[in-house]
């Protein structure tokens, strides 16, 4: 999985932002999102991202794994990633 | 881990810069885009020029090569992830390429906005090889009569060419028109003619009165009424080439894009050809100088600036004077 070839990453104080430039649309990132993103762009497929998240949050009721996927959806749904 | 994980959407209206800023610009660490205006230098003598370029209209004090470099160093050192090449006519600039392989090569996403006149196959093929995101190509018009009429000096059947050169080198094409009394019953065909030469977006709005627009206004202004209809036409389009090419048109007026401006500025640096930074393109307020100050320097200001009261009330007059849009290249330093 990585950034859609148009999606542009950079990180912030309160995160991070995405920023679709073909869209020109720019989407901000919290600091959860900005940790998955980074990940993603480590070149780290979902599972991976999945099992590095779960391992720095100390993952025990499985919140973690349920955000970290939801987020992963919608960045698929909105075309700022691929696989 | 406390908190969603959220990607929080974009909300209306859009910026300038182009189309939805999610993030307040005095919230993040550096602009987001750039747009540069390269040289002053033009091919054509656009009636409608808001720059006022054409040929022989090089600022005295247009940035010289190491000037350029040290800022785009400074630019890609800073992520920036989107520029914009203009004018003038960027390709006539000497060190275009150079400027543009620089960007690319450091993984800058890059628009070039351009006249179409120097769309060669073999300049369009190197554009597709350094990995330009788009070139924009303004085609006010759909036939020859009003194109040429227009864009003074240029020639509609050369910016045709290379728009089909792009389309031939794989160049994500953008199309941008200005409309004006005589080409906007050409709005229709000239969005049909966009997407039959490959064009993946369409940009389109109000033709502002500044720069040469204020000589040529008697021969260029449109009526509301003709602009009711335009917009009509264009949301009209809008739904006829959904998902297969992006029509985009600011319905607004100035005044109330820059009202909202004003409280929430989009995260947009304007770059002139001498490296003075303005506001935004449609006010006369110069923020900075990349000659003299860095990137940050000018952001901080950039974000103290828009809050000058001068800057609101040039905003508040223009609702009662129109007019003053034509003041736009009297600079004043905030």
């Amino acid at each position: 999985m990585r950034l859609s070839k148009y999606v542009k990453f950079r990180e912030e104080k309160f995160g991070g932002v995405l920023f679709e430039t073909r869209s020109e649309k720019v989407f901000t990132l919290n600091a959860v999102a900005t940790a998955v993103v980074r990940e993603i762009n480590s070149g780290c497929d979902e599972d991976e991202v999945v099992k590095h998240l779960k391992e720095r949050y100390e993952d025990r009721d499985g919140v973690v794994e349920r955000e970290a996927r939801a987020f992963v959806a919608d960045l698929r749904e909105k075309g700022l990633v691929q696989d | 881990m406390t908190g969603q994980a959220t990607l929080s959407p974009p909300e209306p209206p859009p910026a300038a810069a182009g189309e939805s800023i999610a993030a307040e610009s005095s919230d993040l660490g550096a602009p987001l885009y750039v747009a540069w205006q390269v040289t002053n230098e033009c091919n054509l003598a656009c009636l409608h020029c808001i720059e006022e370029s054409g040929p022989g209209k090089a600022f005295r004090d247009e940035l010289d090569e190491e000037q350029i470099f040290s800022i785009l160093e400074q630019f890609m050192d800073h992520q920036i992830p989107y520029l914009s090449f203009s004018g003038g006519e960027p390709m006539v600039h000497p060190l275009f390429f150079k400027m543009v392989e620089y960007v690319c090569s450091r993984d800058g996403e890059l628009k070039i906005e351009t006249n179409g006149h120097f769309l060669t196959p073999d300049n369009c093929a190197r554009l597709k090889a350094l990995g330009v995101k788009a070139v924009q190509v303004s085609l006010d018009g759909a036939t020859r009569p009003t194109f040429n009429r227009m864009r003074v000096r240029g020639e509609f059947n050369v910016a045709i060419d290379g728009v089909r050169n792009l389309h031939a080198a794989g160049v994500p094409i953008e199309i941008n028109y200005s409309p004006t009394c005589f080409n906007v019953h050409e709005i229709g065909t000239a969005i049909d003619l966009a997407h039959e030469l490959g064009a993946y977006s369409f940009y389109t709005g109000r033709t502002m009165y500044t720069g040469n627009a204020v000589k040529a206004w008697h021969k260029l202004a449109l009526t509301e009424e003709q602009y009711v209809e335009f917009f009509a036409t264009l949301h009209r389009k809008t739904e006829e080439y959904r998902g297969r090419m992006r029509v985009h048109f600011h319905e607004m007026g100035l005044l109330e894009e820059l009202r909202y401006r004003v409280q929430h500025p989009a995260a947009l640096l304007i770059v002139l050809p001498n490296g003075l930074v303005k506001l935004i393109n449609a006010l006369p307020f110069i923020c900075g100088d990349l000659r003299r100050q860095s990137l940050m320097d000018i952001w901080a200001n950039f974000q103290r600036a828009w809050k000058d009261p001068r800057v609101a009330q040039f905003i508040d007059d223009l609702a009662t004077d129109p007019g003053k849009t034509s003041t736009l290249h009297q600079w004043v330093y905030v």
